[in-house]
């Protein structure tokens, strides 16, 4: 009895320095976190919040995208999940001997729960083993890096074993041996909670918070980028250092675990450039834990991350799409170009003369805005001005896009989508010399100023015409006009040329020909970043070709839909050299040849230059379409 | 270092002019404007050379132009990329006379102490490049124009001016002109936090004092509408009548 | 009496009289002719030794119309000196009685012609294309607005300076044999010493022949993906070398393949040009390579493909294959040349 109460006693104390390091530990982060910049976007909406917690949290839902990764670590967060409610049972029997649940639930539930510790245990330390073989004898690339802490996950999975191990023994023997094995345990768990803060495995408990907390898969609009208030918002640039980023993004630094899906995607990273998005979420932790200690002498931008890396990206959104805790690398990555810009003026020269064109002319192209709606020359297409002076309004406003204005081969699809409306008997206008860029490229370039120039004189011409619905071929048209133009009070229904072509076609108001000897086509079906991962639309491209074609045989390509590569034109990345590595669009175009099909579909003129240039300098003769042209050329 | 930089409004050039119902000028609606290309590298150049400076905050870049209200917007860009200050010439009416307009910006120049006083080659719209070199003769100082490279050293310009395939070295002592040719810098792109900073700088008014205008313009008109291209023909056999096109009818042979 | 004489300044490079001289000779004669006065066609140079050279620029000078031609000799004259010719052009034209004043806008006059004007006070226009002298005005046609607009001008003075845009006047000997036989060398000395000028050109050089900048040269030869590989090229800077004046350029995608470096590149993201002449070879004309050369004045585009887009902004264009017509082209440029 005397050695009980003094092992429950000593116990106690343990328990208590255990978990008041612990919240000494919390409270250290929180004051770390707090360095950073206010943002209130992270408690709204909580039904959506709960849902994303839900689904990505507890069901582990991008963990899966893995298919050995994810049972993996499914067993051992779930395990952990179950595990808790025993350490809870156990920490309690510590302090007060003989504690059990058991006389709290019915017989059959406790049973269940202790059948469940032991299953789950089970399948931890199964799990926790293939895991540590799996570090040891293969080197899986994603996990590679030296930026990572590659030491941290034995000594973690070794650790994890442990506890299993403890805790299997410490239930199966008596006297001595038993209390051995149950002060190991207890130890070994109180240990790995206060262990967690020095390590990359905070992951383990800011998780859940982070994903709860985070806006990469909603609330709100899904990547559309933080509005500067350019009057008053302007004693930082964007973000120099880690205490201009917002909170959240330092918390992301926290739930890094460093798992490497992010950069095991990104398309720069791919292609031999510097960018690493990984990097950049444990750049930020490091330098905030300097910034803590009261090192100012570094600054996250230049030290830690260079101009190199940031103007790689090309904002295609795959690693925010992959990563299983909803961490938001792009965020960073676009806060410290806005300060190389608009702080600065840093940015690869051949972006000035984008720049200063989409200033002056409206267009990143020195085209004469004059001609931007050339293209509609003697095909009966009225301009808004036009049937605004008729007292009339059109069903839709077709917005045209700078491509689709001025460059040759998008003019085909602009063509043929105008060609479409008409057969399909839409009362439709276009802008013509009032239509300007809508500022995409700009922005994600980090030149808010000019971005918030060229929105709010377009929205400035919308709300002139009372336009309510609006259809485009660009998905960069239709992402800003959609997504963005809200954040300055332009509020429409926009829809992309796929979407809208495959409703018409749906509701059959679009006349094909009756071609019963269609050849077999083989198409596959390019995603676009800017349709795709932001917009959620990947069937209405593919549905359009499917009834455009009957005779249609799709094939996809290894990477597609969610986890489409990109053009390599996003980004503002159209406008600047890719001197380094592979060229990220003969990637692609390699793995589309590579499909077998004799015709690429886009559905982004982007997209189409990217993919026709590298299809064409491979002296291969598969064609690139975007889905429009397929469709205009089967009209009857 | 005290320089000043004389810059010019004029529109952008990659659109297809109108003609203004008055006939002697463009139609500006519709049109964007910026500083004149060379004026832009004048300023830069400018900047440079003020940043070279041992203490560059005991430099001072001035930049002055001549026109309406509208050459303000001008200004301040030039201050959003770092001029210190700016002076407006104010003169509502357009100006041809290289030698009217020089009056008016010697008067301003004058007394103003500058080490240097920088144009650029000429203004894109008018086209003259003559200002700079009247302004010097007005003011007594020695000119040196259409330069693609600038160095000061000790009270002494030295500079490279291009030539039809050759190029010449020149030397001039300060207080000096100069005009400003491309190749020299390619002016910087205004950061927003420059943009901020030019909305607080001083910028002054004054009357523009414009001599007598003897070149006057009679009116402004499109050129004959650049013929459609056309192919004129196949393979190697259409090679003589390109070389007789290029020598007969675009005349660059 | 009224002015009737007009002055033309002959520019020489290195004691060579250049065509720019004779172009000024020649418009200078037009005038003469309706004036009634005589041309003085004054000629800067070092003394020669009674080369053969000096000679040949006197003679050229008197078979292009001028009654005289006045020979401004001084050892300080080795290199262009702008501030003792200017001091010495205005003197004679102050003190003579001369109707105006004929420059060629080339580099060295577009420094001479204001200076000179400056001096004299007398109004000045630029870079005309088209003059007609008056009684007591000169009408002149001046392209502003880079060439988009045409600028029709009166200079309302009894005196006048006007610079001629190069190639407006083609050098021309006067039909009537022009005063080839009675012309006469009138030797002037300078106005001001030319050893105590302030402007000091210190050494005249030749530019690094093929090495012309792409944003200066004339003409430019650009190629594309259509020359199939690096070692093609050498067809481009063979035609460039033909011309003299001109520099390769190369498109995005040959860049990109490393078959030129970087710099070369003409487009949205390398070089924006606007040279005189454009010859595009194997280029398609995609819009990154068309935003960057769209502006230039003459453009002649070489494609395989007849519906390339390039065609739509070429003036000129040969359907059929770069690499046969390239060195075909080269030759009858060379040919060309000798003659000019």
């Amino acid at each position: 009895m005397g050695s009980w109460s003094a092992s429950s006693v000593l116990f106690t104390i343990v328990v208590v320095a255990a978990f008041g390091f612990f919240s000494y530990n919390v409270q250290r982060l929180v004051g770390e976190l707090q360095l950073g910049r206010h943002d209130d976007s992270r408690w709204n909406d909580l039904p959506r919040r709960f849902w994303n917690f839900l689904q990505i949290g507890i069901f582990q839902k991008k963990i899966f995208r893995d298919g050995v990764a994810g049972p993996m670590h499914a067993a051992i967060f779930w395990g952990f999940c179950v595990l808790t409610l025993g350490t809870i049972e156990m920490i309690l029997g510590g302090i007060a001997p003989g504690f059990s649940f058991a006389p709290y639930v019915p017989a059959p539930v406790y049973a269940f729960y202790e059948m469940n510790q032991n299953l789950w245990g089970a399948l931890v330390l199964a799990a926790v083993s293939f895991a540590l073989f799996r570090r040891i004898t293969k080197r899986v690339k994603r996990l590679q890096g030296k930026e990572t802490h590659a030491d941290d996950p034995l000594l973690i999975l070794s650790w994890i074993g442990a506890l299993m191990i403890t805790m299997f023994a410490s239930h199966a023997t008596t006297g001595i041996v038993h209390d051995l094995f149950w002060w190991s345990h207890a130890l070994l768990v109180l240990g790995f909670l206060n262990y967690l803060p020095y390590s990359k495995h905070l992951h383990v408990v800011v998780s859940l918070p982070n994903v709860f907390l985070s806006n990469t898969s909603g609330p709100g609009v899904i990547g559309a980028m933080r509005p500067m208030d350019l009057e008053s918002d302007i004693a930082v640039f964007g973000a120099k250092d880690v205490t201009d980023l917002s909170w959240k993004s330092l918390l992301d630094g926290f739930a890094c675990t460093e798992c490497g899906r992010c950069t095991s995607v990104c398309p720069a990273n791919l292609t031999g450039k510097l960018l690493n998005p990984r990097k950049i979420v444990i750049n930020v932790r490091e330098r905030l834990e300097a910034e803590a200690k009261g090192d100012h002498s570094k600054t996250l931008l230049d030290d830690f991350i260079t101009e190199e890396e940031l103007w790689s990206c090309t904002t295609c959104r795959a690693c925010v799409q992959e990563c299983p805790v909803s961490i938001d690398q792009l965020s960073v990555i676009l806060e410290l170009r806005r300060n190389l810009v608009l702080g600065e003026s840093r940015f690869p020269e051949e972006v000035m003369p984008a720049f200063e064109s989409m200033e002056q002319r409206g267009s990143p192209w020195a085209f004469d805005p004059g001609d931007r709606g050339k293209w509609a020359a003697g095909l009966d297409i009225p301009t808004m001005a036009e049937m605004a002076g008729r007292n009339q309004r059109p069903e839709v406003l077709y917005w045209v896009g700078c491509m689709g204005s001025f460059d040759d081969r998008a003019k085909k699809t602009t063509v043929a989508f105008a060609k479409i409306l008409k057969a399909a008997n839409v009362n439709f206008a276009i802008l013509g010399q009032e239509e300007k860029c809508n500022g995409d490229a700009a922005r994600r370039m980090g030149n808010e100023y000019l971005y918030q120039m060229l929105a709010k004189e377009n929205i400035e011409t919308l709300e002139r015409y009372g336009v309510k619905t609006v259809v485009t071929a660009c998905p960069h048209c239709f992402h800003q006009i959609g997504n963005e133009y809200p954040q300055f009070g332009g509020n429409y229904d926009v829809v992309h040329h796929s979407t809208y072509i495959e409703s018409l076609m749906a509701a059959g108001r679009v006349p094909l020909r009756d071609d019963l000897h269609e050849p077999v086509r083989t198409f596959t079906y390019h995603d676009s970043c800017y349709l795709g991962r932001y917009n959620d639309v990947y069937s209405a491209p593919r549905e359009t070709l499917k009834r455009a074609l009957p005779m249609l045989n799709l094939v996809e390509m290894p990477r597609s839909k969610d986890r489409g590569l990109c053009c390599g034109a996003g980004g503002g990345r159209m406008f600047m050299e890719e001197k380094v590595g592979k060229r990220i669009n003969a990637e692609r175009a390699e793995e589309a040849l590579a499909t077998g099909a004799d015709a690429i579909a886009v559905a982004c003129p982007f997209c189409m230059t990217m993919m026709a240039d590298s299809v064409k300098s491979r002296d291969s003769h598969v064609d690139v379409y975007d889905v429009a042209e397929v469709v205009a050329g089967r009209l009857a | 270092m005290k320089i000043a930089v004389l810059i010019k409004r004029v529109p952008d050039m990659d659109v297809r002019f109108k003609i203004a119902p008055s006939g002697t000028a463009v139609d500006e609606s519709g049109l964007k404007f910026d500083i004149s290309d060379f004026d832009g590298y004048a300023v830069e150049a400018a900047l440079q050379l003020k940043e070279k400076q041992a203490d560059p905050a005991a430099s001072e870049v001035v930049v002055i132009s001549l026109g309406p209200d509208v050459v303000q917007e001008t200004l301040r860009k030039a201050m959003s990329m770092g001029a210190d200050r700016a002076v407006q010439l104010k003169h509502d009416a357009p100006l041809h006379d290289s030698y009217a307009i020089a009056t008016a910006l010697a008067a301003e120049l004058k007394g103003g102490a500058y080490d240097l006083v920088m144009f650029g080659r000429m203004s894109i719209d008018t086209a003259n490049q003559s200002t700079g070199t009247i302004v010097a003769e007005l003011l007594g100082l020695p000119i040196v124009t259409a330069i693609s490279q600038l160095t000061v050293n000790g009270g002494q310009v030295t500079a490279r001016r291009e030539l039809e395939g050759a190029y010449e070295l020149i030397a001039c002592p300060l207080p000096a002109v100069v005009s400003i040719d491309e190749g020299i810098a390619r002016p910087r792109y205004p950061s927003l936090k420059g943009i901020m900073a030019a909305k607080k700088k001083p910028l002054e008014t004054k009357p523009a004092q414009v001599g007598e205008e003897r070149y006057k313009l009679d009116k402004m008109e499109l050129p004959p509408e650049r013929a459609a291209g056309r192919i004129i023909g196949e393979g190697k056999d259409a090679v003589p009548e390109l070389v007789r096109l290029l020598k007969e009818e675009a005349k660059v042979l | 009496m009224a002015n009737t004489n007009v002055f033309a300044f002959a520019e020489s490079r290195g004691g060579e009289l250049r065509r720019a001289g004779l172009e000024a000779v020649t418009a200078a004669r037009q005038v003469a002719d309706s004036t009634g006065g005589q041309v003085h066609a004054m000629l800067v140079r070092r003394p020669e030794a009674g080369g053969a050279a000096a000679g040949n620029s006197v003679a050229a000078l008197k078979a292009h119309g001028a009654d005289v031609v006045l020979l401004l000799e001084h050892e300080g004259f080795t290199n262009y000196n702008p501030e003792a010719i200017a001091a010495t052009v205005a003197a004679r034209l102050t003190s003579g009685a001369y109707r105006a004043a004929i420059f060629v806008a080339s580099a060295q006059g577009r420094d001479l012609a204001p200076r000179v004007a400056a001096k004299c006070q007398w109004p000045i226009a630029s870079d005309v294309t088209e003059f007609a002298v008056g009684a007591d005005s000169v009408k002149v046609k001046h392209p502003g607005y880079t060439g988009k607009v045409i600028q029709s001008f009166t200079l309302s003075a009894a005196t006048a300076i006007v610079s001629l845009r190069p190639g407006a006047v083609l050098p021309k000997k006067p039909d009537a044999g022009g005063a080839e036989a009675g012309g006469v060398v009138e030797a002037i000395s300078p106005a001001i010493d030319p050893a105590s000028v302030r402007v000091v050109v210190t050494s005249t050089a030749q530019s690094e022949g093929a090495k012309l900048d792409l944003g200066e040269a004339p003409v430019i030869i650009s190629g594309g993906r259509g020359l199939k590989e690096a070692a093609n090229f050498k067809l481009v800077e063979d035609l460039a070398a033909a011309f003299g004046n001109a520099a390769v350029g190369a498109t995005r995608a040959v860049t990109d393949e490393g078959w030129r470096p970087h710099s070369d590149q003409i487009g949205q993201t390398g070089r924006l040009v606007s040279p005189q002449l454009y010859i595009a070879c194997g280029i398609s004309g995609a819009i990154q390579h068309l935003a960057g050369m769209r502006t230039s004045k003459t453009i002649v585009a070489i494609n395989r493909d007849k519906e390339a887009p390039i065609f739509k902004v070429a003036d000129y264009g040969i359907v059929g294959d770069v690499l046969e017509i390239l060195p075909v082209l080269t030759a009858a440029v060379k040919e060309a040349k000798k003659g000019a």
